[in-house]
């Protein structure tokens, strides 16, 4: 059997942690059942990470990583302001859909639950990659004109409050169609509402 | 016949053109062969990027410049409907760094201009004395020390300044200030400047051993008393505590206006002149110094021009008074500043603005007028009038200006002198 | 006493403020002592202007300030044949000032015009003989970084100079080293508008400090300030883009500065400025000092 390295054995720790949390609830997992899931003990556990409040902070760096390196792949993409619009788009309703325990993360424990993350997750420390990678895409759609300069913080409160939403409204089974159809009509509206 | 003579260093060139019977000068035509046109660089522009390029008209009145530019776009807001509001300590340091800047530009007219060219008349061997640069360079520490650097500046803003000194500042603005003082007294005044500002007439000059009175001796000798006169009447347009705001003709103060400015091509019939001439209801008048000091009615200047008129010992004489005296105004305006005063009011952003305003302020040659028309925060147009265009005009036989008119029967070696005496700025007089 | 070098102070299209500004030289009389002045434009000089463009006599420091046209003339004669007759005798030329060295404002005045070694874009006008140009940028030239290569020269030192051909000493920092509101600048605490000593000036007021080459905050002016010392944002005036528009402003897309510090990514900068403006310190968000509390009353 081919040796696992530590960062694999990282990444199932995480994966599995989301898994757990989004099935069962934060407060309901315990550290014990997330070790038992993945196949350690717990004291081996702690290694990784050395505790449930470091874990809630690396969770988030996790997810937030990889949407700042799916905004940025899209941002080296050619294309028109609007089409990667679209495309931040599919690929945040994608992951709600194949990867439904990140956004669920995101939305219900960072977003809702800040005292889990105590000292640790001051202001946008966290969520740093995403971010950045939001405001180089903002700032290159102002720069060649197809975008209003405006404050950063009015389009990415739009930006993202709409597209939480919506993925908020999917998970209560609220929406009647499948989240990607409204891809395009959403779409439509971020473009309409940011264009210069 | 006519000569052409080449003057250099008065902040670049111009060009004289002498007619001359029995070796005296019976006209001359006045030319500035340079322009950079800052009217049309300055098109265009956001309006307060002209903080940034009006000082670069001149490196010795640069500063007048700014201020001139603050105030015509503080007169645009006011136009606009916008109170503008200054606080004490920063409408105290704006009049403090101009003031400055006019006595170290008249410092440099007396040791690079003044007195070599004066002992070169006189058949003296000729020495600039360097220590009089030390004085200038002191004085450039001050205005330094509340606006950042100098030359070049762009410390004034509308609503304001940009500098938030503290006491330290101030206390060594004084201090150097005194050093100044002592300097000055010692090696060029030979009296303490108390002193010296209250002589009542040309005979106390007799009184001191110095710099100054070596150089009222050489004007003497030289008869200046009797050479180098205007028309004997005077404008002075700024505002400020050094100065009234006044048309003076002989002694008598009248109210002025600038409706009352125009503007004519200045007349060059030998060669290509970019200058033009300022008049002040259609006639040519003298500005600096000498109308400052007549508008302040001031005694030793009163009492020389009641005997010399506008001479150019008087105007010599006027613009040395000038120093004593502006250093005086400024010790007491520097003990007087509150530094917890704010430095500056926030005025509305000038993208809103769309009005005309107007800035004039007495430079170290006279009056600086700046005119600017901004539309939504851009420059549509702006004119500048500079002093050296009132006093060195050029205009026809029939009606010839200041300048032309105290050349008029010198020789030319004493009319090229009398030509200096104005203190000339060639940089500025075409801009 | 070794014998004097021979030094020509030329003018192109110009303000005179780098003439000035070498006047107040903290030690001019004792620095002047070691040239003799061929020509400059307000001291005086053993040639007139008439004759320096009629004899063109060796200089072997030709320095040059203001913007450069071939068309424009010094006493009826064209700077270029006035250039090409001096430089060929002369060992050092030196363009002092950014007028001299990129165009700076007086290029405004003529589209034609440029630098004496760089035109705006900064290329080279090959107008001069390469080895011979050191420039001294600055709007106007600081008369310590003009007395630096002097000094240099007179001792017979090889000046080190960067691609610019600029001192590399003087124009390695940035007008950023020494500013004293480096703080500010260090936790994102913007200045909230102008006339404070607190806050940094890049992030609003267009400040340039973090992108521009200068000794402005380490050598200072007239001894005793800076243009940010007296909350002036800099404006870049040693580069060869000066001037810029809107120059008391920083243009920003979406809240995000266009230009970061010199050398630095846009994501490192937006990384690090994201973070510090997410802590807010108390002591760096008030006023420095508190002239109200009396602290001597009970």
């Amino acid at each position: 059997m081919a040796k696992i390295s530590k960062e694999q054995k990282k990444e199932t720790i995480i994966q599995t942690s989301l898994q757990l949390f989004s099935k069962n609830g934060f407060y309901n997992t315990t550290i014990p059942d997330i070790a038992k899931k993945v196949g350690m003990s717990v004291g081996n556990f702690y290694n990784y990470f050395k505790s449930k409040e470091i874990l809630a902070k690396e969770l988030i760096l996790y997810i937030s990583e990889y949407l700042g390196k799916n905004i940025e792949s899209i941002n080296q993409e050619k294309g028109s302001t609007k089409e990667k619009i679209g495309k931040i788009v599919s690929m945040y309703f994608g992951m709600a859909q194949e990867h439904p325990e990140m956004i669920e993360y995101f939305l219900r424990i960072y977003l809702s639950n800040r005292e889990v993350f105590g000292e640790e997750c001051q202001g946008m420390v966290c969520v740093s990659s995403f971010v950045t990678e939001l405001m180089l895409f903002f700032e290159e759609g102002v720069k060649c004109g197809d975008l209003r300069d405006q404050d950063f913080f009015s389009a990415f409160g739009l930006f993202m409050g709409y597209l939480g939403g919506m993925v908020f409204l999917y998970g209560e089974k609220i929406l009647p169609d499948e989240l990607e159809s409204y891809q395009a009509s959403i779409t439509e509206n971020i473009y309409n509402a940011l264009k210069a | 016949m006519i000569t052409k003579q080449i003057i250099e260093k008065i902040e670049g060139e111009a060009e004289v053109f002498f007619e001359e019977q029995n070796n005296k000068v019976s006209f001359a035509t006045i030319s500035f062969g340079h322009m950079r046109d800052f009217s049309k660089i300055l098109q265009e522009k956001p309006a307060l990027d002209a903080l940034v390029l009006t000082p670069r008209i001149c490196g010795i009145c640069g500063h007048s410049h700014l201020y001139a530019t603050v105030k015509a776009l503080e007169n645009a807001y006011k136009n606009a409907g916008v109170n503008v509001e200054l606080s004490e300590k920063s409408f105290q340091i704006r009049e403090t760094t101009l003031m400055l800047e006019i006595i170290q530009n008249h410092i440099k007219w007396i040791y690079l201009t003044a007195i070599p060219k004066i002992e070169t008349l006189l058949k003296k061997h000729s020495q600039t004395k360097l220590k009089g640069l030390y004085s200038s360079t002191l004085i450039n520490k001050i205005i330094a020390l509340l606006s950042g650097q100098y030359p070049h500046n762009s410390y004034m803003l509308p609503g304001g300044i940009t500098s938030d000194f503290t006491y330290i500042d101030i206390t060594k603005a004084i201090g150097f200030l005194d050093e100044l003082s002592i300097f000055l007294e010692k090696e060029f005044f030979g009296v303490d400047l108390e002193n010296f500002l209250s002589f009542q007439s040309c005979k106390d000059f007799n009184t001191i051993k110095s710099e100054v009175a070596s150089f009222e001796n050489s004007l003497i000798d030289l008869q200046m008393q009797t050479k180098g006169f205007g028309y004997d009447r005077f404008l002075t347009l700024g505002d400020h505590s050094f100065t009234k705001q006044a048309k003076i003709k002989k002694t008598l103060l009248q109210k002025a206006d600038i409706k009352y400015l125009s503007t004519s091509p200045a007349y060059s019939p030998h060669q290509t002149t970019f200058a033009y001439n300022a008049l002040y209801k259609d006639e040519f008048i003298e500005v600096g110094p000498l109308a400052r000091a007549m508008s302040n009615n001031i005694p030793l200047i009163k009492n020389i021009h009641r005997r010399y008129k506008d001479s150019t010992y008087a105007r010599s004489i006027a613009r040395i008074y000038e120093i004593a005296f502006l250093i005086q105004k400024i010790r007491k305006t520097i003990l007087h500043v509150d530094v917890t005063q704010p430095s500056f009011i926030e005025l509305p952003n000038i993208k809103k603005i769309s009005a005309k305003g107007v800035g004039v302020v007495e430079a170290p040659r006279g009056s600086l007028i700046h005119t600017v028309s901004i539309e939504k925060g851009i420059i549509k147009e702006y004119e500048i009038i500079t002093p050296t265009q009132f006093n060195l005009a050029s205009g026809t036989k029939e009606k010839p200006s200041i300048a032309q008119n105290a050349m008029k029967g010198l020789n030319k070696e004493e009319a090229v002198f009398a030509f200096r005496t104005f203190d000339v700025c060639s940089v500025c007089t075409t801009h | 006493m070794p014998s004097k070098l021979k030094l020509l102070w030329l003018q192109g299209i110009t303000c005179n403020g780098n003439a000035h500004s070498f006047l107040n030289h903290p030690r001019l009389a004792s620095l002047l002592k070691h040239f003799e002045l061929l020509y400059h434009p307000l001291l005086p000089s053993s040639y007139s202007l008439e004759k320096i463009v009629t004899d063109f006599p060796a200089a072997d420091i030709l320095i040059f300030e203001g913007a450069y046209s071939s068309e424009f003339t010094r006493a009826d004669v064209k700077l270029q044949t006035i250039i090409t007759n001096l430089q060929q005798k002369s060992s050092y030329i030196i363009a002092a000032g950014t007028c001299a060295a990129y165009g700076g404002i007086m290029q405004l005045s003529d589209p034609k015009s440029s630098g004496i070694i760089y035109t705006k874009q900064k290329e080279l006008l090959n107008l001069i003989d390469k080895e011979k140009l050191i420039s001294i940028p600055g709007c106007p030239i600081h008369p310590e970084w003009l007395g630096y290569v002097l000094e240099m020269i007179i001792h017979n030192k090889k000046i080190p100079l960067d691609n610019e051909l600029r001192p590399s000493e003087l124009f390695a920092p940035l007008t950023h080293h020494g500013c004293d509101r480096n703080e500010y600048f260090e936790w994102k605490v913007d200045a909230k508008q102008f006339g404070e000593k607190e806050g940094c000036l890049y992030y609003e007021q267009g400040c340039r400090g973090v992108m521009t080459h200068s000794s402005c905050n380490k050598i200072l002016w007239n001894e005793v300030s800076s243009k940010t010392k007296a909350g002036t944002p800099c404006f870049g005036c040693t580069e060869s883009d000066f001037p810029r528009s809107n120059m008391f402003h920083t243009k920003t897309n979406m809240s995000i500065p266009e230009d970061v510090p010199l050398g630095v990514g846009k994501k490192t900068y937006l990384t690090i400025a994201g973070i510090a403006k997410t802590f807010h310190i108390k002591r760096l968000e008030g006023k420095l000092i508190d002239y109200k509390t009396d602290n001597r009353k009970d």
